[in-house]
């Protein structure tokens, strides 16, 4: 039914706010930290909030690539994988000639890029479902990393990777402003150029992108090499903040990577949903750990806190529509 | 007169149909078995055959979960805790006054009822399975970590031997269950996830009653999930609240090496029990040829790989 003229501007713009996904996620982030930090002492402390923020940073880097993916009709499950290879092959590829260690990072993001590129060739070409190609190159790396690191844990050197992990210029932390800078060059690239507007294109429906003259291979291709850069980049602030790498060290980072895609309104059907979104749930997810954290139970009942609170805030975001 | 005549002709034609997909994948399985039984001719015993089963009895039993779930059109990603939570409770009820009896009821009701409230949400809040499941893996898992902090409960000796020990009740148990399966088809809701999968908007038009399919197939689903964890109580003598977490992705390995779709509509029952025992004899045939496990992570990402893509490239020739 169409809504009569008479309805106040005011009430329109309420309404569309309600059904925005990010602002609702944004909502929600805001009256969990108020929440919070009446029942908490110390919770809405600039420390604390900052301490979530860079845990944030490192899960919205790489829902960053996962949103990408999601968008595009796709799923990455071997990012956690990539950052498990990132964090361990890193002291690997910095050599000692380098003091600053941006060869290593470089030569890590380009690994990680690789990663992603051959999920890509598998989905575009070989025509594997997302879902089993990453799932299966998942379980691959994993064969892999007990080759290469053979379960010892491995310490790093690399300058430039523990400058990012503790440096504050301005008195804000460097991974907390390299988000930023994925924030901003995510949401150009989807919202503002056509290469954005064919993701969402081959997510909504791959078989009319085609015929409107996109090359879904190629934009495959660069979905999934985008997500291994991210999931890269990602491990490389793990690396800095916990100063260590070791097999599964990038394991939590799967699950929460999606969540914070879906909490952020983002459809998991692909063709619809921003990176705008998945930045809230991100900061969300990180809430909703740290508060569990501070409640002190058995990890018996965390996991079922944190699966229950996920589902609770799904019902606010993820419905599919109504058919 | 006619319909009754061709009756017969047209149910072998549906099997023909049915078999087509996964002929190539039976030679496979064949090709697999016959190289086992050279390697291990032990096969043939009794006791070589029963602990062959054994092995292969509760991939198949979550191969068949989670192949029933992804011809509906969903996945659930929470199979693992959901065998870890059946083992638990097994392994605690057992040990009390409720004895074998009452410990197998309960783990079975687990199942029905962890099964049945997913299909709820997943078809009256319209929440996607994928991200359903993953949340339930936490609640599951948290659940039987509450049940059985550690390792442990009591499995009686004599439940062991009958189900893992050397006779072959594994393996007649699921002739029984693949029985029941067929039986099951045939009922209204068994049909309807095949078409609740393929066209689920259709399906309604057409008289399925949608969501009451999708609650009832999660909840067979999380049956048969539960009672593989009770089997795996019984083969480990004990409850583990973690045991279970390699048969999430095992069960999707299984499922998708049987050429079921992740779309929906698409796939046998029987191509998932292949599937599954591939995956089985494969990690038994590397294991005899002395293959590290590391070998065995990187084969078997390539082996599935290779599954879903060759059928692809075949099907392209064909057409060309």
């Amino acid at each position: 039914m169409p809504a009569p003229a008479s309805s106040s501007a005011s009430g329109s713009v309420m309404r569309n706010l309600l059904r925005n996904g990010p602002f609702l996620t944004l909502l929600l982030v805001a009256i969990v930290w108020i929440g919070a930090s009446f029942f908490s002492r110390g919770f809405g402390t600039y420390g604390h909030l900052r301490y979530i923020l860079e845990l944030a940073s490192i899960i919205g880097i790489v829902a960053a690539g996962q949103t990408l993916v999601v968008i595009g009709g796709g799923i990455d499950l071997s990012v956690g994988a990539v950052i498990t290879v990132t964090a361990i092959t890193l002291p690997m590829l910095s050599p000692a000639w380098d003091p600053t260690g941006i060869f290593g990072i470089v030569a890590v993001l380009a690994l990680a890029s690789l990663i992603g590129l051959i999920n890509g060739i598998g989905a575009a070409f070989l025509k594997v479902p997302p879902i089993i190609m990453t799932l299966a190159m998942a379980t691959l790396l994993q064969g892999f990393l007990v080759i290469v690191a053979g379960g010892s844990a491995v310490s790093v050197e690399n300058a430039a990777v523990i400058w990012l992990g503790s440096a504050r210029p301005g008195g804000i932390p460097a991974d907390i402003l390299l988000w930023v800078a994925v924030m901003v060059g995510v949401l150009l690239l989807l919202h503002r150029t056509a290469t954005g507007a064919r993701f969402f294109a081959i997510g909504a429906n791959s078989i009319a992108a085609r015929l409107s003259g996109v090359n879904v291979e190629r934009t495959t291709l660069l979905l999934f090499t985008l997500s291994g850069f991210f999931a890269g980049l990602a491990g490389l602030l793990v690396l800095g903040m916990n100063r260590q790498g070791y097999v599964g060290i990038g394991d939590p980072y799967l699950l929460t990577s999606i969540a914070a895609v879906v909490l952020g309104g983002t459809s998991i059907l692909g063709g619809a949903g921003t990176y705008a979104g998945t930045i809230p749930g991100s900061v969300l997810l990180v809430t909703i750990t740290a508060l569990i954290t501070v409640v002190n139970a058995s990890p018996g009942w965390r996991n079922i806190m944190f699966g229950g609170l996920i589902l609770i805030l799904l019902l606010l975001s993820g419905r599919e529509k109504q058919r | 007169m006619s319909t009754l005549s061709s009756r017969e002709p047209l149910f072998w034609a549906v099997q023909r149909q049915r078999n087509r997909g996964v002929i190539g994948l039976f030679v496979v399985v064949i090709a697999f078995l016959a190289l086992y039984a050279y390697l291990f001719p032990g096969l043939f015993t009794l006791g070589g055959f029963s602990k062959f089963t054994q092995n292969w009895f509760p991939l198949a039993l979550v191969a068949m979960a989670q192949t029933l779930l992804m011809m509906m059109g969903g996945i659930s990603l929470a199979i693992g805790p959901l065998v870890s939570l059946g083992a638990v409770i097994a392994a605690t009820v057992m040990g009390t006054a409720f004895g074998v009896t009452g410990a197998i009821v309960a783990v079975l009701l687990a199942g029905l009822v962890v099964g049945g409230i997913t299909g709820a949400i997943v078809s009256y809040l319209r929440l996607p399975a994928i991200i359903v499941t993953l949340a339930g893996s936490f609640i599951i898992g948290g659940i039987a970590l509450i049940i059985l902090p550690r390792p442990g409960g009591v499995i009686p000796a004599g439940f062991s031997d009958f189900l893992a020990g050397h006779t072959p009740a594994a393996f007649g148990l699921l002739v029984v269950i693949v029985i029941l399966w067929k039986l099951y088809l045939a009922t209204p809701l068994g049909l309807g996830i095949y078409a609740a999968g393929d066209n689920p908007i259709g399906a309604f038009r057409s008289g399925v009653a949608v969501n009451r399919v999708r609650i009832a197939t999660y909840a067979l689903s999380g049956l048969l999930t539960t009672l593989a964890g009770l089997f795996v109580a019984a083969q480990t003598g004990s409850g583990d609240p973690v045991i279970g977490t390699p048969f999430t992705l095992n069960s999707i390995a299984a499922a998708v090496l049987g050429g079921v779709s992740f779309l929906g509509g698409r796939g046998t029952m029987r191509g998932a029990l292949a599937g599954s025992l591939l995956l089985s004899v494969m990690i038994n045939v590397m294991f005899f040829l002395g293959f590290p496990p590391v070998a065995q992570y990187i084969a078997q990402g390539l082996i599935i790989v290779g599954a879903v893509a060759i059928p692809q490239f075949t099907g392209r020739w064909r057409r060309s």
